[in-house]
C-alpha cells in the first residue's frame, strides 16, 4: 500500500509537470485569426537596435493601412547565437512568421530541412521583385531546387579603409592597389614606425567559420576575379587565384606586417593602417572616434589583387542577409506576411528609409540610378564606394554545410599559412582535399 | 498530524525542488540522450537514430580529444594557484585580531563578479596597444602575446578563475581553520611544535575536511569553464584552451549539430564523473593516513 501510495505521488508529479510542459509548448496550435478575422504575425528582426527601430516603424505604418494584419515585431533571440535561437525556435515549434538576417548558408541549411517556405509559389513574389526593381539581384539567390527562399534586403560589398593620415607621411596619396604595391607600403611603414603594422587581425588565426568572409573571401574574390568558390555540391575554387591569395597572407606575416595579437581598436588608434570595413561602423566612430573623417583621415578601396591584375572593378565578399518565411507558420499568416512584405518593398521611400536608419545597400538593381537614393548618398560620402561596389559584390557559400566547409579554410588554409606552420600550395591543397570529402 | 498528512506535507514541501529537477534536469538530460544517438539537428522533419556514430565520430574528433588533455592541463595550473591563494588568504584572514568578516566579504566580491565583465577587462588589459604592452615595449622592448601562445593562454583563463574563486574558497578553509582547537596548538607548543612544523603537523592535516571540500570543487570546475575562454580565446591558439563545454558550444550552437553534441556532452559528463571520483579516492587515502574517514 505504501509503496502504491509512493508510485502514485511519483506519478501525480510527473503528470503535474506534463501538463505544464504541454502548456508551454502549444502556441502554435492556436487559432491564428481572430474572429474579427485580424491575423497576427511574428516578425524576428535582427539583434541590432537600427533594424528593430527600421521593421517597428513599417509594422505601425502597415497597421495604419492594414488593419486586418498585425505584424508584432521583436528581437531575434541571440542566445548564444541568432542561428541558434532560430534552431531552437523551430524545435520547440514556436518559430515566428517571418524573420530577417539569415545568411545563404544558413537559408541553405534551413531549407534543407524543410523549415522554409520556397517564396516563389507563394502569390505576389513576382510583383515584389518587379516593384523593388531587384530581377538581377534576386537572380543569383535561386537555391539548388531551382526555388527562392530568402528575399534579399541589403547587398553589402565589403571594403577595406586605409589611414590616409599615416600613409601621406609614407608619401602616398593613395591606397596601394596590388599585392606588391601592399609590401612596398609595408616595408616604407616598417622603416618609419617599427611598432605599426600593416594590418591588425587576431581573426585570422582563428576557426571561427565567418570570419573568413572578412578576410579570406574578400581576397580571394578579388584574386579570382569574383569564381564561385563551390557551386552546389562542388568545389569550383581557383587554384592559382587560392595559392596567391595565401602568398599574400604568409608574405604578410613573413614580413612583420600582420599583427595577429588581440588589440583594441588597432586601425582607429593607428596601430595598424588597414582594416576591414562594413558600412556599419560608421556609427560607432561617429560615438567613439569623432575624429576619423573620410578623406582626411581614412579612405575605402576595394580588396589589393595580385601583381599584373587589373585594378579596375575589383570583386569583394558581399555581405547579404534577407527575410524568410517559415513552413511552421499556419497558411493565413504566410500569405499575411506575404501581404507585409509586399506592402514594405512597393515603395522606394520605404528602402531609402532603411538606408538612412542603418546604414545597409538596399540589395536593389537600381541602388546607383534611383534618384531616392542619389540625394542621400550625396550627403553621405562615405556611403558612396560601397554603393558603387555592389555589382562587384560576390555573395557567399549557399552550401548547407557552410559552417564546416568555412572552418576547413580557416584550420586547413589561413591559420596555419598566416602562423608560418604550412607553406601556401600545401595548406591549399590540404583544405581541398578535406573540403572535397566533407562535399561528397 | 496523522502519519498521511505528514506524508503528504513531505511531498508537498519537496515537489517544487523534484518539478525543478525533472523539468530542468531529468526532462533535458534524457532528451539529451535520445539526441545523441541521432543526427538530427533540431530542425529537419526527418532524421536517422546513428547507434553509437556520433559517440565514435567525437572519439576521432581533435578537438574532442584536445578538450580531454586541456582540462587536465587547465587543472594542473589552476588546482594548485586556486588552492594556494585561497589557504593563503584563509591564513591571513584567520591571523587578523579584528575584522575578519569585512576582509572576507571583501574578497568573496570577485566570485559575484560577472565572467564576461572580467574577460573583457582582461582582454583590453593584455591588448597589444594597452598602456601595459606600450610600456613593455617602450621600457623592455618586449612585445608578449599573451593570449597568442598555448602556455601563456591557459595559464591566463587559470589565473581569472583562480582569483574568482579563491574568496569563495578561502571563505571554506577559514571556517576550518577557525574548526581547530586552540588546545592543540597550546598543547603543540609546549612540545615545542612551532612556524612551519605546527602548520605542517597540525594545521594542513586538521584542515583536511575544509581542503577535501575544496580540491573537489576545484577540480570540478575545471570541466565547466567556458566563458573566459569563449571570451578571450575561443578556444585557441590551436585548441590550445578548447575546453570540454567550448567544443560542447561548437557543435551544438554553432555548427548546429545537437545529436553530436549531445554525445560530446554526454562524454564529458562521464570523464567528469570518472576524474572526480579517482580524485576523492586520492583525497581519501591522503585522508586515511591522518586518520580521518
Amino acid at each position: 500500500m505504501y509503496k502504491c501510495k509512493k508510485v502514485m505521488a511519483v506519478v501525480l508529479t510527473a503528470g503535474l509537470a506534463s501538463a505544464f510542459l504541454m502548456g508551454c509548448s502549444q502556441e502554435t496550435t492556436k487559432t491564428t485569426t481572430q474572429p474579427d478575422g485580424t491575423v497576427t504575425i511574428d516578425f524576428w528582426a535582427a539583434p541590432n537596435p537600427p533594424q528593430q527601430k527600421y521593421w517597428q516603424q513599417m509594422a505601425d505604418e502597415f497597421a495604419k493601412e492594414n488593419p486586418k494584419v498585425k505584424v508584432n515585431v521583436s528581437p531575434m533571440p541571440e542566445s548564444p547565437s541568432s542561428e541558434a535561437g532560430i534552431q531552437a525556435a523551430l524545435a520547440g515549434g514556436s518559430a515566428p512568421t517571418i524573420s530577417e538576417n539569415i545568411s545563404r548558408g544558413f537559408a541553405a541549411q534551413l531549407s534543407d530541412s524543410k523549415a522554409l517556405v520556397p517564396l516563389d509559389t507563394l502569390s505576389d513574389w513576382g510583383e515584389i521583385i518587379k516593384n523593388r526593381q531587384m530581377n538581377n539581384t534576386i537572380s543569383s539567390w535561386k537555391f539548388a531546387d531551382n526555388h527562392q527562399y530568402v528575399l534579399p534586403i541589403y547587398s553589402n560589398a565589403m571594403l577595406f579603409a586605409w589611414r590616409i593620415d599615416m600613409l601621406k607621411q609614407l608619401g602616398y596619396n593613395e591606397p596601394p592597389k596590388t599585392y606588391g604595391d601592399v609590401m612596398a607600403l609595408g616595408k616604407k611603414l616598417k622603416d618609419k614606425y617599427p611598432d605599426k603594422y600593416v594590418w591588425a587581425n587576431p581573426d585570422l588565426t582563428d576557426p571561427t567559420w565567418w570570419k573568413r568572409w572578412f578576410d579570406f573571401f574578400m581576397l580571394y574574390d578579388a584574386a579570382s576575379n569574383g569564381n564561385k568558390f563551390i557551386e552546389g555540391n562542388k568545389l569550383t575554387a581557383d587554384d592559382t587565384s587560392g595559392v596567391k591569395t595565401l602568398t599574400f597572407l604568409q608574405d604578410l606575416g613573413k614580413n612583420n606586417l600582420l599583427l595577429t595579437n588581440q588589440s583594441t581598436d588597432p586601425f582607429e588608434k593607428g596601430t595598424s593602417v588597414w582594416t576591414t570595413i562594413g558600412p556599419w561602423t560608421f556609427s560607432t566612430w561617429k560615438e567613439k572616434y569623432p575624429e576619423l573623417k573620410f578623406n582626411e583621415s581614412y579612405v575605402l578601396s576595394p580588396p589589393p589583387v595580385p601583381d599584373g591584375m587589373s585594378t579596375e572593378n575589383v570583386k569583394t565578399f558581399s555581405d547579404t542577409k534577407g527575410l524568410v518565411i517559415y513552413a511552421q507558420a499556419a497558411p493565413e499568416k504566410q500569405k499575411a506576411a506575404m501581404q507585409f512584405i509586399k506592402w514594405v518593398y512597393s515603395k522606394p521611400e520605404h528602402d531609402q528609409k532603411w538606408l538612412e536608419i542603418t546604414n545597409l545597400p538596399p540589395a536593389r538593381d537600381d541602388m546607383n540610378t534611383n534618384d531616392s537614393f542619389k540625394s542621400y548618398l550625396s550627403q553621405h560620402p562615405e556611403l558612396q564606394p560601397f554603393a558603387a561596389s555592389i555589382p562587384n559584390g560576390v555573395p557567399p557559400v549557399d552550401n548547407a554545410k557552410f559552417n564546416d566547409l568555412q572552418t576547413t579554410i580557416g584550420k586547413q588554409a589561413v591559420n596555419p599559412v598566416v602562423t608560418g606552420k604550412s607553406d601556401p600550395a600545401a595548406a591549399w591543397n590540404a583544405m581541398k582535399k578535406e573540403l572535397q570529402g566533407a562535399l561528397k | 498530524m496523522s502519519r498521511r498528512e505528514h506524508r503528504v506535507l513531505g511531498w508537498l514541501f519537496t515537489s517544487p525542488y523534484l518539478l525543478y529537477s525533472l523539468v530542468f534536469f531529468l526532462i533535458p538530460l534524457c532528451w539529451a540522450m535520445y539526441l545523441a544517438f541521432s543526427d538530427w539537428n533540431l530542425i529537419s522533419p526527418v532524421y536517422n537514430m546513428v547507434g553509437l556514430g556520433n559517440f565514435k565520430k567525437a572519439l576521432e574528433n581533435p578537438g574532442v580529444r584536445s578538450a580531454f588533455w586541456v582540462t587536465y592541463k587547465f587543472m594542473a595550473f589552476f588546482v594548485p594557484i586556486v588552492v594556494t591563494g585561497s589557504l593563503l588568504v584563509s591564513l591571513l584572514v584567520n591571523s587578523l585580531p579584528r575584522y575578519k568578516s569585512l576582509f572576507l566579504v571583501g574578497y568573496f566580491l570577485p566570485y559575484l563578479a560577472s565572467g564576461v565583465a572580467t574577460s573583457l577587462v582582461v582582454k583590453g588589459v593584455l591588448s597589444y596597444n594597452s598602456p601595459l604592452n606600450e610600456w613593455l615595449r617602450g621600457s623592455w622592448n618586449l612585445t608578449i602575446d599573451w593570449l597568442g601562445s598555448p602556455v601563456s593562454a591557459l595559464l591566463i583563463v587559470a589565473v581569472i578563475i583562480a582569483w574568482k574563486f579563491i574568496g569563495y574558497y578561502s571563505l571554506i578553509l577559514t571556517s576550518g581553520l577557525e574548526s581547530i582547537p586552540t588546545e592543540v596548538y597550546e598543547a603543540a607548543a609546549i612540545d615545542g611544535v612551532t612556524g612551519w612544523s605546527r602548520f605542517w603537523r597540525i594545521t594542513l592535516p586538521m584542515l583536511y575536511p575544509a581542503l577535501f571540500t575544496v580540491l573537489i570543487l576545484s577540480a570540478g570546475v575545471t570541466f565547466g569553464i567556458f566563458t573566459e575562454v569563449y571570451i578571450l580565446t575561443k578556444g585557441g591558439p590551436d585548441n590550445a584552451t578548447n575546453t570540454w563545454q567550448m567544443e560542447i558550444f561548437t557543435q551544438a550552437f554553432s555548427k548546429l549539430d545537437a545529436g553530436y553534441g549531445s554525445a560530446i556532452a554526454i562524454l564529458a559528463s562521464v570523464v567528469t564523473f570518472a576524474s572526480i571520483y579517482v580524485i576523492r579516492k586520492l583525497m581519501e587515502k591522503w585522508g586515511d593516513r591522518y586518520g580521518w574517514e
